[in-house]
């Protein structure tokens, strides 16, 4: 599973955020999460992958790029 | 507002409990005889234990948007049911919002328990440092008040009471002062407990103050006032209650459960985890005086007793030494023997009953009192609900770890 298709997932099951609406230019404040929301999900992806987001990796603003640099993370730790 | 006395009505009450969330029906149960407490196997394969308590069912849909149940331990999640439940049936819940003038007054004794289980097992057993960032917010004791008020646009203050066993029963009778002192027209007060994780229990069970299971079952294990008692058994749950000034009843057209009439609170200053007698008569003696009514007129007195061989006896002895001959004609009943323990929520529940007994006339029993110790001889209730009729005032004790104790007197509406 990619990085962004586990946001997918987990903004659905979890932050009940309509399916439509996660789409890789939409920013994570337009789909209402606060900053709370941003750690809590951080924190579920990095458990997830078995990675740590550093905190000079979070500034995203949309879920791609937050994807891209998850996604970044999880090849640096394979290699 | 202008000095002068008003009177405070409990115009709302909503419950998460052992014997489910509907006031009435958990009354006809309690009134019954019927107890809640199961044995669950709790902990881990390797180390855990089957374990007495009384569990709640918690289902928050439609009262809790989903995407806001990861920042609610389950002792926020019971608070904000329970309180939506209380705002509905005191009328005052339109478009999803409660009143904004109201103020918030919780019991809480550990706050969020998973949380703080899960927190611990992540740092030890999976040796990370990587905590869920919501540990703080979903542990901190505030959180059951905090997410009232956020959920339902309360705008007064709103506080929180972690007085171990007593909590809920000091928030209900601060609230109680501030609604009759003219701080505010009403208040949202009750309490909240959610500790039947392991984490939690393993802590109880080494204070050895938890009951052994009675050969007649499990549910048969909490007994309080017998002479075969051993302890108390764990519950979870929630209560609150709607308070509000006549005035304030008056203007939204509501029917009072029941009128609250008096609070008092004291210390023992004397041991951490056993009671004194002095402090406990200090207690409803200031409660009697608060509500300026003769001793004679309680007809009911909902325990504290929580089944240990210690506590009830004292408790007896307290209520003889506060109503003198008056203690051989009143009722008292222990309804921890059928929803267990409920520690910080434990007052709030407790009182929930209170009110619901004077308003029905039919006092609840103490269940399992089959052998009474001869200690704890006055007239308990055993067994079997009763009618009580001409009942018009009832007091519900809470005592706490670290001696203090609470004593409330309600009225019949």
């Amino acid at each position: 599973m990619n990085a962004f298709a586990y946001l997918q997932e987990v903004l659905t099951e979890k932050y009940d955020i309509k399916p439509e609406a996660i789409r890789p230019e939409a920013t994570l404040e337009a789909l209402g999460l606060d900053s709370l929301s941003v750690a809590e999900l951080l924190f579920d992806v990095g458990d997830k992958f078995g990675i740590d987001v550093p905190d000079d990796r979070t500034d995203f603003k949309t879920l791609g790029e937050a994807a891209a640099i998850v996604d970044e993370l999880i090849q640096a730790k394979r290699s | 507002m202008a000095g002068g006395r008003r009177r405070v009505f409990v115009s709302g009450l909503g419950l998460v409990s052992p014997h489910g969330s509907d006031p009435a029906a958990m009354f006809e149960r309690l009134y019954a005889g019927e107890s809640a407490i199961r044995k669950v196997r709790s902990g881990s394969a390797e180390f855990g234990n089957d374990v007495l308590m009384a569990q709640s069912e918690l289902d928050p849909a439609g009262m809790i948007p989903k995407s806001q149940l990861f920042t609610m331990d389950r002792v926020s999640q019971m608070a904000v049911v329970a309180a939506y439940r209380a705002l509905a049936t005191a009328g005052l819940l339109a478009d999803d919002r409660g009143p904004a003038d109201a103020g918030i007054y919780m019991g809480c004794g550990l706050g969020g328990a998973q949380a703080i289980q899960d927190a611990y097992s992540t740092y030890y057993q999976r040796r990370s440092r990587k905590v869920k960032p919501t540990s703080v917010p979903l542990i901190m004791t505030n959180a059951p008040a905090a997410h009232i008020s956020m959920r339902y646009g309360v705008l007064g203050p709103s506080l929180t009471y972690s007085i171990a066993c007593a909590s809920s029963a000091i928030a209900i009778g601060e609230a109680f002062r501030a609604v009759r002192d003219g701080y505010l027209d009403r208040a949202l007060a009750g309490g909240t407990e959610a500790m039947l994780n392991d984490g939690s229990i393993v802590a109880w069970e080494s204070l050895s103050v938890l009951a052994k299971e009675h050969p007649d079952g499990p549910a048969a294990s909490s007994r309080p006032f017998a002479a075969d008692r051993s302890g108390f058994v764990l519950g979870e749950g929630a209560a609150v209650l709607v308070l509000e000034s006549e005035e304030a009843l008056r203007r939204h057209d509501a029917q009072p459960l029941a009128e609250i009439l008096g609070y008092g609170a004291s210390s023992d200053a004397h041991n951490l985890t056993q009671p004194a007698l002095g402090g406990q008569v200090r207690a409803m003696r200031s409660a009697l005086a608060d509500a300026a009514i003769e001793p004679a007129a309680i007809g009911y007195i909902n325990a504290h007793a929580t089944a240990t061989p210690v506590g009830d006896k004292v408790e007896i002895n307290a209520v003889k030494e506060t109503f003198g001959a008056h203690a051989q004609r009143l009722a008292i009943s222990a309804t921890k023997s059928m929803h267990g323990h409920l520690v910080g929520a434990a007052g709030a529940l407790e009182l929930a009953i209170t009110v619901l007994a004077l308003q029905q006339r039919r006092l609840p029993p103490t269940a399992n009192l089959t052998v009474p110790d001869p200690a704890c001889d006055l007239d308990c209730v055993p067994c079997r609900g009763r009618e009580a009729p001409g009942l018009e005032y009832a007091l519900s004790n809470s005592f706490a770890f670290g001696g203090s104790n609470a004593a409330l007197i309600v009225r019949r509406a």
